[in-house]
């Protein structure tokens, strides 16, 4: 080809590419999950019984649930992405998961960033002790060790409520425990419905102290994506009206569970 | 581009940057020395007479050479204290264990590397030079001191120097036991304000200069080993 019409080609190319790419950027999380067929969820892979790998290696949980659920509504397929606590945010933005149903309080800082649905799930901060240990709220842990884990609110809150305790500040849930176990802290502190997944796995430990801070769960998605937004607040919405919300409550902390944990809160439901 | 870029978090936390590199450089500097120590003594039995010396210390290089530095940064924090009775583990707890187990796992990780460029130091030097010092009459030990030894540390500078490095740049493996340390540090920054690429950026940054500040002194080191040596021409 001649230099000049190489270059009207690449120009063109160049503003097909930039073009289609502008286009595919403007386009609703909703669009596109639809036309994809697949819904991403990044959830939990160590919280149980929100979101752990069972027996079998299946990935399960409250929050896989919630995610199946909405996938369902939309006819969509639901795929799963392992996130934690520090990498969830990142991984939203960068696209690499549409939406976070990952044990992720709704707060005013985080909803800078990006956006959250409804709430779906009610719990507060609270204390894991060993029985025995005497401790009964935040007042106890006075020169004392907790441990808690990076990037959540627990960390912060925790830090507030009681400056004169040492606090270890872990990657992972199960090293947070760990350490609970082994006598090197002496409390742990996060969401009590987490707690919860530990306290049913191990016998001898206790849930103790009145809510540190309130945890109301929401699920993530990108800023500025209202139709995206709505779709989910309206799946979230017609789980709760169907009975397939408390169905799945009843299956992860109903009083036979090993978890029990009792409702501490209703969705709003918009007429 | 949609990100709004906010280089002002870096000083509202510079606190939490200095706490960090504070505690990387306690983590490194102490790894380095003890490192380097146990490295040279291993590096040397690992060429000893005795064989069983030689096996037992050959053994525990390859060991801690194949495994790797976050498994046993979780072993010696989670696993060592269980065989303790419980008043020598409150003990170690009341201590900063996180410290100290992180500075036992990048000493002896960094010192199997170590070892095994000391060895090779050690046999690149001229049989000659081991014959005529023993035939001389200087004993084992006076032969490796005052000859082998020091014209051993000028081949071996480099890579220890590049196994420094390793260590100041694995010291980051530290947070996974609850060092506050420099990245730690920095996760801690992105966590709080969501401005991941600024925070990273910085810990970088500052990585970056101490490795350099390392290599320089490296240089200077071996610059001033190899004073005194001579090109003899027969």
């Amino acid at each position: 080809m001649k230099k000049k019409q190489r270059v009207v080609v690449f120009t063109l190319t160049l503003a097909l590419i930039l073009g289609l790419g502008a286009v595919t950027l403007a386009q609703s999380t909703l669009d596109k999950v639809k036309s994809k067929g697949v819904l991403v969820a990044g959830v939990k892979y160590d919280a149980p019984p929100f979101g752990f790998v069972d027996e079998t290696g299946a990935v399960v949980g409250f929050d896989i649930d919630v995610a199946k659920y909405i996938a369902d509504k939309l006819g969509v397929k639901l795929s799963l992405v392992q996130v934690t606590s520090k990498s969830r945010i990142p991984m939203l933005q960068d696209g690499t998961v549409d939406m976070l149903v990952a044990t992720m309080t709704h707060s005013k800082a985080r909803d800078e960033t990006i956006d959250f649905s409804i709430t779906y799930f009610f719990t507060g901060q609270k204390l894991l002790v060993k029985e025995n240990s005497g401790i009964q709220s935040v007042a106890d842990l006075a020169g004392k060790t907790v441990a808690t884990i990076q990037g959540s609110t627990s960390e912060i809150n925790i830090r507030r409520a009681q400056p004169a305790a040492k606090i270890l500040v872990f990657q992972e849930y199960p090293q947070a425990f760990l350490a609970l176990q082994q006598g090197r802290a002496q409390a742990m502190t996060t969401d009590a419905s987490i707690l919860a997944g530990f306290a049913g796995l191990y016998p001898g430990y206790a849930i103790v102290g009145p809510n540190i801070a309130p945890e109301p769960y929401g699920i993530g998605i990108r800023e500025n994506d209202s139709a995206w937004r709505d779709a989910i607040n309206l799946a979230i919405m017609d789980m709760w009206e169907s009975g397939q919300y408390h169905k799945a409550y009843e299956k992860w902390f109903g009083v036979n569970s090993k978890y029990p944990l009792p409702l501490a809160g209703e969705i709003e439901v918009w007429p | 581009m949609n990100y709004n870029f906010n280089w002002m978090v870096l000083w509202d936390y510079r606190e939490l940057l200095i706490q960090g590199l504070i505690i990387t450089l306690k983590l490194s500097i102490t790894s380095i020395i003890l490192s380097t120590v146990i490295g040279i003594i291993l590096g040397i039995l690992r060429l000893a007479k005795n064989l069983a010396v030689r096996l037992v210390a050959s053994a525990y290089v390859e060991f801690f050479l194949n495994t790797p530095l976050i498994i046993q940064l979780f072993f010696w924090y989670f696993a060592l204290p269980m065989i303790f009775p419980e008043p020598v583990q409150m003990w170690l707890w009341e201590h900063n264990y996180e410290f100290i187990s992180a500075v036992i796992g990048l000493t002896i990780y960094t010192s199997t590397f170590i070892a095994e460029a000391v060895r090779a130091g050690i046999q690149s030097i001229d049989k000659g030079q081991q014959e005529a010092a023993l035939a001389s009459g200087l004993s084992d030990f006076q032969t490796m001191w005052y000859v082998i030894l020091p014209q051993a540390i000028r081949v071996v500078i480099p890579p220890i120097c590049n196994q420094f490095l390793n260590l100041t740049k694995n010291s980051s493996l530290a947070m996974t036991i609850a060092v506050p340390e420099l990245t730690h540090q920095a996760q801690a920054i992105e966590a709080l304000t969501f401005r991941g690429f600024e925070a990273f950026t910085a810990a970088t940054l500052i990585y970056i200069a101490l490795t350099i500040t390392i290599s320089l002194l490296m240089s200077r080191i071996e610059r001033w080993s190899a004073k005194g040596q001579q090109i003899v021409t027969a």
